[in-house]
């Protein structure tokens, strides 16, 4: 996994009004905790954070952070979002080691054509967006494949059809399912809107 | 149209709404979704017509998720009555909606074809709304600044 170097400003003041004024001059407060080391306040420059997050590995990408000359290797793990903006509004930074292995979100990717699904106008629903899984930080790729080609309407694809990189593992049921085939919706959306009116009753009290 | 199948209270107060949406504020099941940017009370019924209005220009194949439930009971008073004699009946169900809030999610047809089928969606609502993605996919970015 490549890894990026990114600048975080330690002693920013923390609390809810130097965070807005650190936002409006373009920066993400953040914090650095990790390896027994006291949590650190920190500041990132948003443009270049948005760069390293940009890369091939997405959010998790591997950043070599440069605290007051000092530099440690990092994860950005919870990241806050303004909920309207969808902003970065702060980020937790986890100091790891390159020989320590870690949980991590890994993204799944759908490739191939269902052709048996789209010939019978069904829909393939993915019920499983990200899959966690423990690894080096070296070996955390940065999409997992999921070869959807052989779907057929009812059937699914679980987390153990997911093929692993050598060194990871997967942090969840193998039984899960990731992705199904769903039959075409059988009523017209008139017949639909009578079969919801008919089972909506006046609520009761009590 | 939704509507609670029984409740504690027949009549609410009608509250505040100001702020942002606490939760329900990312695309969760599907790839592409409606988020309200204002506040607002949404009816069962503008539910409804927003449902039908996507599922029939999507025609075939397609999910929709409603991510809103309307459990407020709304009272009126009947046409021409004087004031007094107690608050009024029940007379329609809403969702209170804030600004961030996911309200549908689509999933299973194109980008194009979504965003058309959530645009005549978005009419049907009482406040302003937009059609989002979800973060890293169809090209939509994991990080805003």
């Amino acid at each position: 996994m490549p890894e990026m170097t990114l600048v975080a400003e330690p002693g920013r003041t923390i609390g809810t009004r130097p965070a807005r004024r650190l936002r409006a001059e373009g920066k993400i407060p953040g914090i650095v905790y990790g390896h027994g080391a006291d949590p650190v306040p920190v500041a990132v420059v948003a443009r270049e954070f948005r760069a390293a997050m940009s890369g091939e590995a997405g959010l998790n990408t591997l950043l070599s952070l440069d605290i007051g000359g000092k530099s440690f290797l990092a994860l950005a793990r919870d990241i806050q979002r303004h909920p309207v903006k969808g902003v970065v509004t702060h980020v937790d930074f986890q100091i790891v080691s390159r020989d320590e292995v870690i949980a991590a979100e890994v993204s799944i990717v759908l490739v191939g054509e269902p052709v048996e699904v789209h010939h019978g106008d069904g829909v393939v629903e993915q019920q499983l967006f990200t899959l966690p899984i423990k690894a080096v930080p070296s070996a955390i790729p940065s999409a997992l494949e999921l070869d959807i080609s052989g779907l057929v309407i009812g059937g699914s694809l679980k987390v153990s059809d997911i093929p692993l990189p050598k060194g990871a593992e997967i942090d969840i049921d193998p039984d899960t399912f990731v992705v199904t085939g769903l039959p075409p919706r059988v009523g017209t959306t008139e017949e639909e809107t009578a079969a919801v009116e008919a089972a909506s009753a006046p609520a009761d009290e009590g | 149209m939704l509507m609670p199948r029984k409740v504690k209270h027949r009549k609410q107060q009608r509250g505040r709404m100001s702020g942002v949406a606490k939760g329900g504020t990312a695309v969760s099941f599907g790839d592409f979704g409606i988020q309200a940017l204002e506040p607002g009370w949404l009816t069962a019924r503008q539910i409804e017509a927003s449902r039908i209005a996507m599922t029939r220009h999507v025609k075939r194949g397609g999910k929709v998720w409603i991510r809103v439930f309307p459990d407020r009971p709304v009272t009126q008073k009947p046409a021409e009555t004087r004031m007094g004699s107690g608050k009024g009946n029940p007379e329609h169900w809403v969702a209170v909606v804030k600004p961030g809030r996911i309200l549908f999610e689509l999933a299973g047809v194109e980008e194009q074809l979504a965003r058309e089928a959530m645009e005549r969606a978005i009419q049907k609502l009482p406040f302003k709304a937009k059609f989002v993605v979800r973060p890293g996919t169809h090209g939509a970015p994991e990080v805003l600044v």
